[in-house]
């Protein structure tokens, strides 16, 4: 996270509208970035036990960052997307380096508070993740078992 | 042609039904809400707990009712919880039910309506219970949902009546059968003629009967052999036969050689060569490949009744035909009596803009001269320089379809070290008359239904009589894919077989196993070998081939054999069980019109000689037990029979019989066969059995002894022909 502007914010759980079942515990109030009336929450870590991938890839008219939704596991219904692949205005632009996306009607927010239990949990409290490595890059062998 | 005892066609309804029993339930998804269509509403469903198996829901009809067909509702939205593969299954009780459907919903918003099995043979039954089983939904980790159920049918008493009638009718005659089989089994001679007098039900065909005569009653084990004798001449072992499983039979081609060097007259070792068959002359052609330095061009011919192969050309480039390549693709056209040539491996080293055309070749057999169709296919229309793709040819249409292959690019600029990500080429169709390329699905990640990704090293095969495209397995960058669908050429329509579930996992033959396949359009089955693991991890020493045959019509797998010994117990093995090492890179074709299959050479995967590679040649054939083997089987289990029964009170008699009559019956070459016979003897020293067969504890052992060979025997004949399989006792549980 790069400006002190998002360390300020709260750390908000999402459950899903629909069948009230925790999304995640690291969620930030957010706008969207192509169109800055759009509010919306992210998240940083994959939520991977309780959202999936449905569908393909696909991009939208405002910008050609490569979406993917994600749907609630337990009740399967759409609960917002992933940034397979920003584009370049956008990943160039002030943002909170967020890829994961719930959309608003379909999450309820839940301010979390801190250790104290008196203050909101704000998102500079939180401690730094580590940088993931990139994937390997282990392209060939493929041709190897062919001749 | 049935008569129609109606007078008028019987009023399809909808029934009403109540939900019984659900396997579990989600927060506010109860089971109740199937009653209820509320497409607009995503909490009006049933929503399972987990998809994890068994997930069903039971209903139970108001009255019971013959359920014609069934009607799924949606959500008005596209839904990850629709159920992409699921089973109907229905009965009078909630125990005893039969499948009623298999098959899957469409995930989309409109309302499915499906036919349900409600007739056996021509007779319709009833049924009181219902009962869905999701077995897949559209989001392979979410939950099985299901928004409304209706079921339609017949309630008329005047038409459902007869049926439960007949229903009861039916139990009460096999529960009668069950009763005389088990009395004629204790010998209850009196009950079992009065029962069969008063309710004049056959146990059997009269001609078990009489060989229930002949063999327990009398002890007339000549009278015995001469039934079956008779019985397999007739054809009655012939439905046995063919439900029975292929052994394949792996053996050695030592061709003849012309010459007496013997060096340069047959192909030499390579890997990524193209074979292909010409049934008609039995002629297999065999083109290029890596020797494990370089690009071979040479061109052969093997006919199969000579035993000979033949060069037809050293370089085919010198004869205006194509360089030396590897991993390129053939096909053959056997009514025109010619092949085509597409697509190549290239290293990146050899890569630009001019070797990186699409060139494709026809070989005209009878006039021996190749024909450059395109300098570039994709120029054309067509594919780009693709490898480890797959053609098909429709020798009917005069068509070509080609398929997948990872499109050969120049590397691109250096300052992206990711380089870009691997292209997969999609499914073309070439108009041989016309000379056309035509693109018919490109390659989409998409998963509408008529959808296609492609892949490399995946099977495709043409059925020349249903005219299908069978496609399965392959991978994409590191993704294995499991899927199988077809595609209707004339229809322009994909079906899906099967999306490849990790539930199936050793039904299916796994992908990532260098696959070959083969299609046998008359007995419409699909033959698969898997070989060697691509991934070195899991290739052991002792990994061997294995075999599948999968059934188009019954759409299912079985495995011919697995065999994952290394284990040679005999070293001096006969040839014929040897089989080719598990390798890659090779080839197989399928003659089938003789039902035999050829394989030659490949890459063997030796990580201590990389450039090995191999030039051997098998033919494979798939047996399965004949007339005259089942013949000779019966005559042994009968004879051996009477051995053993001569042993109790002849021993001296008992052991001349062994060695001369029942010796007959027995493959001496064969071990197995044998083995079994060198322990036979030990009856003679036995004083009686060892244990009772369960459930004759108040029998004379000879009777029950012959009465178990006796249902040994009935096994082979068709299922209509013999007493009912189970038996009393067996029902009960302690």
């Amino acid at each position: 996270m790069s400006t002190p502007y998002f360390k300020n914010k709260c750390v908000t759980q999402l459950n899903c509208t629909y069948c009230d079942s925790v999304l995640c515990t690291r969620g930030m109030k957010a706008v969207l970035l192509a169109d800055t009336e759009v509010e919306l929450f992210s998240t940083d870590i994959p939520p991977n036990r309780t959202v999936d991938f449905v569908s393909v890839c696909y991009s939208t008219k405002t910008c050609k960052c490569k979406l993917r939704d994600v749907a609630c596991l337990k009740c399967g219904n759409v609960v917002g997307y992933h940034v397979v692949a920003p584009c370049t205005p956008c990943l160039h632009s002030c943002n909170n380096g967020h890829f994961w996306m719930f959309n608003s009607i379909s999450v309820v927010p839940i301010n979390r508070l801190d250790a104290s239990g008196l203050n909101l949990l704000l998102w500079g409290d939180l401690p730094e993740l580590d940088d993931l490595e990139g994937e390997d890059q282990s392209s060939q062998s493929e041709e190897q078992y062919l001749r | 042609m049935r008569i129609n005892k109606m007078a008028a066609v019987p009023e399809n309804r909808a029934l009403s039904y109540g939900v019984f029993k659900w396997s579990s339930y989600s927060s506010t998804y109860l089971p109740e809400n199937i009653l209820v269509d509320k497409p607009n509403d995503q909490s009006s469903r049933w929503s399972s707990e987990s998809n994890y198996p068994p997930q069903y829901l039971i209903l139970k009809l108001e009255r019971p009712a013959i359920v014609q067909s069934i009607t799924f509702g949606k959500y008005e939205k596209t839904h990850v919880c629709n159920l992409k593969k699921f089973k109907v299954f229905g009965g009078m009780s909630e125990e005893n039910m039969t499948e009623l459907l298999s098959s899957g919903l469409k995930n989309d918003y409109n309302k499915e309506t499906f036919t349900l099995k409600h007739k056996i043979e021509e007779q319709m039954f009833p049924c009181r219970f219902i009962k869905i089983v999701p077995l897949m939904s559209w989001g392979p980790s979410f939950n099985f949902s299901i928004w409304y159920i209706e079921l339609h049918g017949i309630e008329e008493p005047g038409v459902v009546q007869p049926c439960l009638n007949w229903y009861s009718k039916y139990r009460e005659q096999e529960a009668i059968r069950l009763c005389l089989k088990h009395f004629r089994q204790h010998n209850y001679t009196e009950a079992f003629e009065s029962l069969q007098k008063k309710t004049r039900v056959a146990l059997e065909h009269a001609l078990l009967t009489e060989l229930h005569d002949r063999l327990v009653l009398r002890g007339d084990f000549q009278a015995c052999e001469e039934l079956i004798d008779r019985a397999v001449r007739d054809g009655l072992f012939n439905q046995y036969i063919s439900q029975q499983e292929y052994k394949p039979r792996w053996s050695q081609i030592i061709p003849k050689s012309s010459k007496g060097d013997g060096d340069d007259n047959r192909p030499g070792m390579r890997g990524g060569h193209q074979m292909v068959i010409d049934v008609q002359t039995e002629t297999v052609y065999l083109f290029g490949g890596w020797d494990g330095t370089q690009d071979l061009a040479d061109f052969w011919a093997y006919s199969v009744c000579e035993n000979q192969w033949t060069c037809i050309s050293r370089d085919t480039e010198k004869e205006s035909g194509p360089s030396a390549r590897s991993c390129h693709k053939m096909c053959m056209d056997s009514q025109r009596r010619q092949i085509y040539t597409l697509g190549r491996y290239l290293d990146s080293s050899v890569r630009n803009s001019q070797s990186l055309r699409s060139d494709f070749y026809r070989y005209d057999i009878d006039g021996n001269t190749w024909t450059l169709l395109s300098e570039d296919t994709a120029a054309d229309g067509g594919p780009k320089l693709v490898f480890d793709h797959q053609m098909c040819m429709d020798s009917e249409k005069h068509m070509i379809y080609a398929f997948g292959g990872r499109i050969l690019t120049c590397n691109g600029a250096a300052d992206d070290s990711r380089g870009s990500e691997p292209q997969f080429s999609g499914l073309y169709a070439y108009d041989c008359a016309a000379a056309t390329w035509r693109l018919l699905r490109e390659d989409s990640c998409n998963a509408g239904p008529e959808d296609v990704q492609s892949r490399i090293g995946h099977c495709m095969l043409f059925h020349s009589r249903n005219r299908c495209l069978y496609v399965f397995g392959g991978q994409r960058s590191k993704t294995y894919l499991n899927d199988f669908f077809s595609y209707d050429v004339d229809g322009d329509h994909v079906e899906i077989i099967s999306d490849g579930t990790k539930k199936d996992s050793g039904m299916v033959p796994m992908t990532g196993f260098t696959q070959r396949a083969t299609i046998d359009p008359e007995l419409s089955e699909i033959h698969v070998l898997s070989g060697l693991s691509k991934d070195k991890d899991k290739r052991e020493e002792n990994v061997r081939n294995s075999f599948w045959i999968y059934d188009i019509a019954r759409n299912s797998w079985s495995c011919v054999y697995k065999n994952d010994q290394a284990v040679k117990e005999n070293p001096a093995k006969s040839l014929q069980e040897e089989e080719p090492c598990p390798r890659f890179a090779h080839q197989l074709v399928y003659d089938e019109l003789h039902k035999v299959h050829y394989l030659f050479g490949g890459n063997p995967g030796k990580s201590c000689s990389p450039k090995m590679r191999l030039d051997d040649f098998w033919s494979l054939k798939l047996c399965r037990p004949s007339k005259e083997y089942l013949l000779r089987h019966c005559r042994y289990l009968i004879r051996k029979y009477r051995f053993e029964e001569k042993a109790q009170t002849e021993p001296l008699s008992a052991l001349k019989y062994l060695q001369n009559d029942l010796s007959l019956t027995v493959d001496h070459s064969d071990p197995d066969e044998t083995k079994e016979f060198q322990l036979l003897p030990s009856a003679l020293f036995k004083s009686s059995s060892d244990f009772i067969p369960l459930g004759f504890s108040d029998v004379d052992q000879t009777y029950a002894q012959r009465t178990q060979l006796f249902d040994t025997l009935v096994n082979f004949f068709p299922d209509s022909m013999t007493p009912p399989k189970g038996n009393l006792v067996d029902l009960i549980t302690l």
